[in-house]
């Protein structure tokens, strides 16, 4: 390994990232875009769900009940519908994704002590904001038949609670944005390895690659040459994810913010090793690029535990899921994050992640032949 | 050649195959040093392959091959150190200026740190580019990308030099001072094989080799390639344009009629006396003879008429 060599091939693949500006800004921002742009669309905290209300008592109490449901922020009333038609049409259109449907007996039965149905129709084609609303919907009910029977010393009636099933089929939303931010750190992450598996190959097209081979310069000091810019520019963005993150979403941070960055590059290494990997085997930009997509940017969705928990996948997935950087660098910075936790309890995962990156380092190095055939 | 020289590039027998193509099939060939040695053969005749090959980029299938002094087979690292290679596609890198390209490929060569200033200054200077040192790679000229290549290859002052169709797609001045570089370098004693397309660049080597379907089927010196024809060429030029070939098929002694333009290059065994039989027949058709004359067989008609013989 000559650190001349070394040197040149990071000068080079340092000016190629600045010189071209869109380059730089992919890599300089997107990982940063792309975890704003997730946290904000599979954020939970769901505000301003538009309702309509279909009252067919158009009594006080009803009045009172609907004032109720929607006094916070997280229902609006949208408009009073005359009739079922116009509840379906204003679900087709989207102007309301739930609607509540108040039978003409409401006040009736409720001082009458007896059940209430209360009919709730939602968009089924975004079943989170509907059961959203269906939550906190039967919750508010809940709370005002408690108040103004109960309250109302009206002994001896029950509440009727609305038991509600929500399924969790692919619902992020269980989880708040504190739990989702620190995850999605280990997905965008993958973008500058997806970047330095694009270099290798973009060479290969331009022959750019043929003419670096015909040098007396190393595969080794060529790949650490390429990874090496891109492990700088992914640490940038281990800088400002936090900071934004923090700031921007509120998440807490209660670890140590040197082990942070030290155990993120450790990342970085493993993920970058896998990019090499591509870039290796991959004969063209778009298959690199397509690989990529399937090995550094979906696992992270699928397997690394962050929105489908392991322990419920088939036992050669979880296998899979141990050799992606991701599962372990995802656990390592929730535990950072929100437990407070450093190298003295995610040393585990930290020797799994260092294990990975030089395993990959060494497949793409053996794979990689200064030749042509 | 003077017998003193060694062999700069020797090949027994070397085969390179690709699953079953026969790229490059049991060629022996030897370039000594100081050779300019041109590599002529029609496109897919495993020019490429070979010229890879010599540079350590593609390993041999069968046989063997030693580049300056080194086996191609165990040593091609070794190999790559000792050359220049510059492949047909130079992949300059695009955001590097002219300057920052040489200095890549100095480093990469491990030229001593106190000489690269002074010899990017005479090469800059060779290539005329001097005054274009601070340019992008990218917004160079075609023929200056060309001379860009050829200086980073020249960086770490090889003995030997391997070009793959330099000049392809640069335009005739271009291409001229080019070659003028390679005289110059050829003078200084470098080794130069270089392939081409273009037959007035094999008449500037000192040899050349024609190379068909993966074979060396000729290799001499460009007189003698012209030589090897054993025919001389006529030059007719008729009046009207039409097709002559039944009134040439009823003369004896034409051993193959080339097309160029207006002309017909005509490869016979004796000039003098196949012209009077062509006059004479054309005279009787009435067709009027605008130009008939006896030439020297140029490598262009060698080239096909060697060409087409292996067909």
């Amino acid at each position: 390994m000559s650190i001349r060599h070394l040197m040149a091939v990071i000068r080079k693949e340092i000016s190629h990232i600045i010189r071209d500006r869109y380059t730089l800004f992919l890599v300089l921002f997107s990982p940063t875009l792309l975890l704003v742009l997730m946290a904000y669309a599979l954020s939970v905290d769901l505000k301003n769900i538009p309702i309509a209300v279909l009252d067919h008592d158009r009594s006080q109490l009803s009045g009172q009940f609907v004032g109720s449901i929607t006094a916070g922020d997280d229902l609006d009333l949208f408009t009073f519908a005359e009739d079922l038609d116009e509840v379906e049409y204003l679900l087709e259109s989207g102007d309301i994704k739930a609607a509540v449907i108040i039978a003409p007996d409401f006040s009736t039965k409720i001082r009458a002590g007896e059940g209430v149905p209360l009919q709730i129709i939602i968009d089924g084609t975004e079943p989170e904001s509907g059961g959203f609303a269906v939550d906190q919907i039967g919750l508010r009910a809940e709370e005002f038949v408690t108040e103004k029977v109960f309250g109302g010393g009206q002994l001896g009636v029950q509440a009727q609670t609305i038991e509600l099933v929500v399924l969790p089929w692919f619902n992020p939303s269980l989880k708040s944005r504190n739990d989702l931010i620190p995850g999605l750190l280990s997905i965008v992450l993958g973008l500058p390895a997806m970047l330095v598996a694009l270099t290798i190959s973009h060479e290969r097209e331009h022959g750019t690659l043929e003419q670096l081979l015909a040098t007396p310069v190393s595969r080794w000091e060529i790949l650490l040459g390429k990874m090496t810019p891109y492990l700088i520019v992914g640490m940038a963005n281990v800088v400002m994810i936090p900071i934004l993150a923090i700031v921007w979403f509120g998440v807490p941070f209660n670890g140590s913010f040197g082990q942070f960055f030290i155990l993120s590059a450790i990342f970085m290494f493993s993920i970058l090793g896998m990019g090499l990997v591509v870039g290796v085997f991959m004969r063209t930009q778009s298959a690199a690029l397509a690989l990529s997509f399937l090995l550094i940017f979906f696992p992270g969705f699928f397997l690394t535990g962050i929105f489908f928990p392991i322990v419920s996948m088939p036992e050669i997935m979880r296998m899979e899921s141990l050799a992606m950087p991701g599962t372990h660098y995802g656990i390592i910075t929730r535990g950072v994050f929100l437990t407070g936790v450093g190298i003295e309890v995610l040393w585990p995962y930290v020797i799994m992640l260092f294990g990975l990156g030089v395993m990959f380092s060494f497949v793409a190095g053996l794979f990689f032949k200064k030749k042509l055939d | 050649m003077e017998p003193s020289r060694s062999a700069a590039i020797q090949l027994e027998a070397l085969s390179r195959h690709f699953g079953e193509v026969k790229a490059v099939h049991a060629l022996s060939l030897e370039v000594r040093e100081g050779e300019l040695f041109g590599l002529v053969g029609p496109d897919g005749a495993g020019k490429t392959t070979l010229l890879r090959t010599l540079a350590g980029l593609l390993s041999p299938s069968e046989g063997s091959g030693m580049v300056a002094g080194f086996d191609l087979e165990e040593n091609p690292e070794k190999v790559k150190k000792q050359i220049g290679y510059m492949a047909q596609q130079f992949g300059l890198y695009a955001e590097l200026n002219v300057v920052e390209n040489l200095r890549f490929f100095a480093d990469l060569f491990d030229v001593p740190k106190n000489e690269i200033s002074g010899r990017m200054d005479s090469l800059l200077e060779f290539a005329n580019l001097t005054e274009f040192k601070r340019r992008r790679a990218d917004q160079l000229s075609g023929g200056m990308q060309k001379k860009l290549a050829l200086a980073c290859c020249l960086i770490h002052e090889p003995n030997i030099l391997l070009l793959d169709e330099p000049t392809t797609g640069v335009d005739p001045i271009s291409r001229r001072e080019f070659w003028h570089i390679l005289g110059e370098l050829h003078l200084s004693g470098t080794t130069i094989v270089v392939s081409t397309p273009y037959m007035d660049e094999a008449d500037r080597c000192s040899r050349v080799g024609l190379m068909y379907q993966g074979e060396m089927i000729r290799c001499a010196t460009p007189a003698d390639i012209r030589g090897a024809l054993s025919s001389e060429m006529l030059v007719l030029i008729v009046e009207e344009d039409q097709d002559l070939s039944t009134i040439l098929g009823e003369v004896n002694g034409i051993h193959e009629v080339q097309i160029y333009g207006d002309a017909y290059h005509l490869l016979v065994d004796d000039a003098a006396r196949r012209k009077r039989e062509i006059a004479r027949n054309l005279r009787r058709k009435k067709i009027k003879i605008k130009d008939l004359f006896a030439s020297m067989p140029k490598m262009e008609q060698a080239f096909i008429s060697l060409v087409k013989r292996q067909e």
